[in-house]
């Protein structure tokens, strides 16, 4: 295993980057790169490519791949199609990994050919190829991107993403939710490189702990399921699978000319290898944000959860949601009961699972009374996983502002006495009313520095724990 | 018995599309699979000599590479009891329209399996993760409401039990509407056989572009194959 990691450390740590495409008046995608990386921290060689300019942006450009002073760990690729593969022959060998950002290759008829001649100029040129057809690489320990800037530190969420576009919306997304990257890359038509090779690595990788693949097409299935199986779910996998229905399956050909294949396969890989599928975008980074806060207990799979928050009809259509996904959002027994009735809560509070709290409950002692109700949960109740879920809206123009931080705090305060014992998931829901928004950002962003993934509705937080459920089972029936 | 891999190759030879039910039979009963005990007759005169060392009720089916669907073509018989009633339907059956103008390579004559809760076993070949497994409830589950669970090849015995559990109907199994359960031991190895690690499907999946094991009739006392069709690879 530690020379995929040898392997493939000149695309996740390279120490030049050659950058074919940008322009002396700057304003196209590759300048647009060069000053990403610089921002995002990068400071080994960038080596501008162009038949013609001295320089770009401040940097000495090279005629050739070949002609660059060292050679190139990484080269971001930005031309048009028929281009490309003569650049890649002149590079003689002196370049590890090419990322092909230009289409016109084999998702178009008549770029089929064009993308045969590009892996093999690829081979002559003796370098491994990333795309055609994609966006680039996002991977913090080399401070390279392709997007605006993140965090620069490396998280345990590795990527594999057949759509560039899809890319940024995972990086973009899955940073406001919390998510910390320990690299994505944009595969597109996959001429060489694929998302199983991608997949080894992460496997190995000791950074990465959580695996994100959004697949249209796996031209070597047979390898994906052997990969996997061999790995016996030691890393939760989520899968996002584009291409599932006849509509679909003809949407991924004329986007990165995939054969989407048979999706019973694909349901089948999940159950013999406890990978997750997931079906849109939120689900898969909700999942992602479970797995990254949450540590897997296959000794005990997540069965029972407790809701506690304010919403009585929100709750009923969670405790629904929840049975239908194979979570328990059963009563507690009666010592239970009886320790929360000591509590004399005001009426109109349901004592028996789910909690429902009104804010009238919540707002007593300035919030802290959440504590107690909290402490009763975890030490008497002993749930799987608990799901605390404040409605803001109702909040507003009842309590004085603090009742809502005493509350966050409170929530966290508790969780954090009992590490391990349950799953712990906070649930923030708003309106959308911009200064409602603002605190949700500042609370979320609180709980999430703690450990603590955050949802936006209970049913995102439903289905992110089925998730992790989906893993503990496979691992636990398996071990 | 023929050695299995050669089953395939005669076929292939004789440039049919799909193994007769002999030997796709012979084919399962290679990797361990009960099938019926039988023989093959070529005529109604070949009956009463045959007959004899097999055990009544006997159902009788002819073998025809013209013929895709032997009951719609009037050529499959059940609940026959001894050479006489053989002898008699073999004459009825050579004067069916689809069967007279068909070229017929005889007739299998089985012992009929024990009652029971009626599978589908199955097999495709996915281009891009190659063999697959299947298992559904038999008729109106498998065709109308779509009630099967895949699996890629080789599945594991934790694999074939969860198959089993994934489907809707999986209550029969267990012996629903007062039956008796029937042998869940029995579906696992028959799924083993044939979509297990060394199993039908992982050595000859490359030639065979989808089997139907259709129906494995299944009791308390184990499982059977009772019709079997082996499409080959072009």
């Amino acid at each position: 295993m530690g020379d995929v990691i040898e392997r493939f450390r000149p695309l996740f740590e390279p120490k030049t980057v050659a950058v074919v495409g940008a322009s002396t008046k700057g304003g196209t995608l590759p300048n647009v790169f060069i000053r990403r990386i610089r921002e995002f921290g990068f400071r080994g060689a960038i080596y501008p490519i162009h038949p013609s300019a001295e320089s770009i942006d401040g940097l000495k450009a090279y005629r050739s791949l070949g002609e660059t002073p060292e050679p190139v760990d990484y080269a971001y690729i930005a031309i048009a199609a028929a281009q490309v593969p003569p650049l890649l022959t002149e590079a003689r060998g002196r370049v590890r990994f090419a990322q092909v950002i230009s289409s016109g290759f084999g998702e178009v008829d008549e770029g089929r050919a064009l993308q045969d001649a590009l892996a093999t100029a690829a081979r002559a040129g003796g370098m491994r190829l990333i795309g055609p057809n994609c966006l680039g690489i996002h991977t913090p320990r080399g401070h390279v991107t392709f997007t605006e800037i993140g965090p620069e530190e490396t998280g345990p969420v590795g990527i594999v993403s057949q759509s560039g576009g899809l890319g940024t919306d995972i990086i973009r997304r899955g940073l406001t939710r919390g998510l910390m990257f320990s690299g994505l890359v944009t595969v597109g038509n996959c001429a060489d490189i694929g998302p199983n090779d991608l997949l080894e690595f992460y496997l190995a990788d000791p950074q990465t702990r959580v695996i994100g693949l959004y697949i249209e097409t796996a031209a070597d299935g047979r390898r994906l399921f052997e990969i996997l199986r061999a790995a016996r779910a030691a890393k939760p996998v989520v899968i996002l699978k584009g291409g599932r229905t006849r509509q679909g399956r003809a949407a991924a050909v004329s986007h990165t000319g995939s054969l989407a294949g048979d999706d019973r396969a694909w349901v089948a890989l999940t159950k013999q290898t406890g990978c997750v599928m997931t079906t849109t975008l939120d689900e898969f980074l909700d999942a992602l944000l479970a797995f990254q806060a949450l540590a897997p207990r296959p000794q005990q799979p997540t069965r029972r959860v407790v809701l506690f928050g304010n919403g009585g009809g929100a709750s009923v259509l969670a405790t629904d949601q929840f049975a239908r996904l194979g979570l328990d959002v059963e009563p507690f027994e009666k010592q239970t009961v009886d320790e929360l009735t000591r509590l004399k809560l005001p009426p109109g509070t349901s004592i028996t699972n789910p909690v429902d709290a009104p804010v009238g409950t919540l707002q007593q002692e300035d919030g802290r009374v959440a504590e107690k109700i909290l402490e009763l949960i975890y030490g008497s109740g002993r749930p799987d996983a608990l799901v605390v879920h404040l409605n803001l809206s109702a909040f507003v123009g009842r309590t004085k502002a603090e009742v809502l931080d005493n509350l966050v705090q409170a929530a966290l305060r508790v969780q954090a006495r009992y590490p391990g014992q349950a799953h712990f998931v906070l649930v923030l829901r708003s309106d959308g009313e911009p200064a409602l928004e603002e605190r949700k950002r500042a609370f979320r962003a609180r709980a999430v520095a703690l450990g603590v993934p955050v949802y936006d509705e209970i049913a995102n937080a439903g289905a992110a724990l089925a998730a992790l459920a989906f893993h503990e089972r496979f691992v636990y029936a398996r071990s | 018995m023929k050695a299995v891999a050669d089953l395939i190759t005669e076929a292939r030879v004789a440039k049919r599309a799909a193994l007769d039910e002999l030997a796709g039979k012979q084919l399962l009963a290679g990797f361990g699979v009960s099938v019926p005990r039988s023989i093959v007759i070529q005529d109604a005169g070949a009956a009463a000599a045959a007959c004899g060392s097999l055990k009544p009720p006997l159902a009788l089916k002819v073998m025809s590479p013209d013929i895709l669907h032997k009951s719609d073509a009037g050529g499959v018989r059940v609940g026959l009891n001894g050479a006489a009633e053989v002898e008699e339907a073999v004459r009825g059956m050579m004067k069916r329209p689809a069967i007279e103008n068909a070229r017929v390579d005889g007739f299998l004559v089985e012992e009929m399996a024990p009652a029971g809760v009626e599978l589908v076993v199955g097999g495709i070949r996915d281009p891009q993760f190659g063999p697959l497994v299947m298992v559904g409830l038999g008729g109106v589950f498998v065709e109308v409401m779509g009630d099967v669970a895949f699996r890629i090849c080789p599945i594991t015995r934790l694999d074939a039990g969860e198959m089993l559990d994934e489907l809707k109907g999986a209550a029969l199994l267990r012996g629903a509407r007062g039956r008796k359960p029937v042998s869940r031991e029995a579906v696992v190895d028959v799924l083993l056989k044939v979509g297990g690690e060394g199993g039908l499907l992982m050595t000859h999946g490359d030639a065979i572009a989808e089997a139907d094991i259709n129906p494995l009739i299944v009791s308390e006392h184990g499982a059977v194959a009772v019709d079997a069709r082996f499409v080959l690879a072009k």
